[in-house]
């Protein structure tokens, strides 16, 4: 991968344009990042996400994965022992030119977002023309 | 449950550790995550593939009960649901799997690896007598819930013990 193709954010916080609205807590989704031939891609671990509460935006050059998970509905139960608490999810990317932004596919299966970002041409030379005046 | 289940770390291939009976105060969770994670982190970075053979896949787990039904849910993004076993005892359920990693690709190579793999196993320790035959578990979402019926005898059982005076 070219330096700088695909970074992940360290303070994901300071990127976020506005503010949360949902008093939730928010985890970070562990991610796995790869390239192939013609790919990059990340796996991201978001147990108790679909593809219904997922959301990929991209802006500018800030890719971001998101996911609102709605309260448990306990029904009278009592919690007696917990490793984990439920939240929802946040983790930006910034991505370069070398991705073709169009392309940027989705798959979500067994709470396990798979985001491809096929890589761009080589950048065609064009030559530019100049005018007179 | 035997003597193993009940030490807290053991330290080899398969680790059984049982669930202690306690509540974790909500306050304290997200240090307890951060704690977690620092000294993931720190054992990653001093120890490169320290337990990165043995599998470092390690479910969280959550139980919940009302005076009916025991709930226990398990996080297991990514796996399949024939790779889960789940087996019932009259004191403890245990959880164990493998979570495969994803089809290799020809050229593929790796940035960034958070996410974990391997063999693991939870033996979670039951209170109350639990009706097997009516057991149930679904798969959904990347997290196995599992429902486990009290059984009527079981539900208060309690006997006074009289103290003898001599």
């Amino acid at each position: 991968m070219e330096k700088n193709t695909l970074n992940v954010e360290k303070n994901s916080g300071e990127r976020q344009v506005a503010e949360r609205t949902r008093d939730r807590r928010t985890c970070i989704p562990r991610v796995d990042i790869y390239e192939t031939g013609n790919d990059i891609v990340i796996l991201a671990d978001m147990p108790e996400a679909d593809e219904k509460s997922v959301t990929l935006n991209l802006d500018k050059d800030v890719l971001t994965i998101e996911a609102s998970i709605e309260e448990e509905h306990m029904g009278g139960h009592t919690a007696f022992y917990s490793e984990y608490g439920l939240g929802d999810y946040y983790r930006a990317f910034t991505v370069s030119d070398a991705i073709d932004r169009e392309k940027i596919e989705a798959r979500m299966k067994d709470g396990v977002l798979r985001v491809v970002l096929p890589k761009a041409g080589p950048a065609k030379a064009r030559k530019i023309s100049v005018n007179a005046g | 449950m035997t003597m193993r289940n009940m030490t807290p770390w053991k330290w080899g291939r398969s680790r059984v550790v049982p669930a202690a009976r306690e509540a974790t105060e909500r306050y304290l969770e997200p240090l307890h995550y951060a704690m977690n994670e620092l000294f993931r982190e720190f054992t990653r970075s001093a120890f490169p593939g320290f337990g990165e053979e043995q599998g470092t896949f390690y479910p969280d787990v959550n139980m919940t009960e009302d005076e009916r039904e025991v709930k226990v849910t398990a996080e297991l993004p990514g796996m399949d649901e024939n790779d889960i076993e789940i087996s019932l005892t009259d004191e403890t359920l245990t959880i164990k799997g493998e979570k495969k990693t994803e089809r290799e690709e020809k050229g593929k190579e790796s940035y960034y690896m958070e996410r974990t793999f391997g063999s693991f196993q939870r033996v979670l320790p039951l209170s109350g007598r639990i009706d097997a035959t009516k057991a149930d578990a679904t798969f959904k979402k990347g997290v196995l819930s599992i429902t486990l019926p009290k059984l009527e005898a079981g539900k208060a059982e309690s006997k006074k013990i009289r103290i003898k005076t001599t």
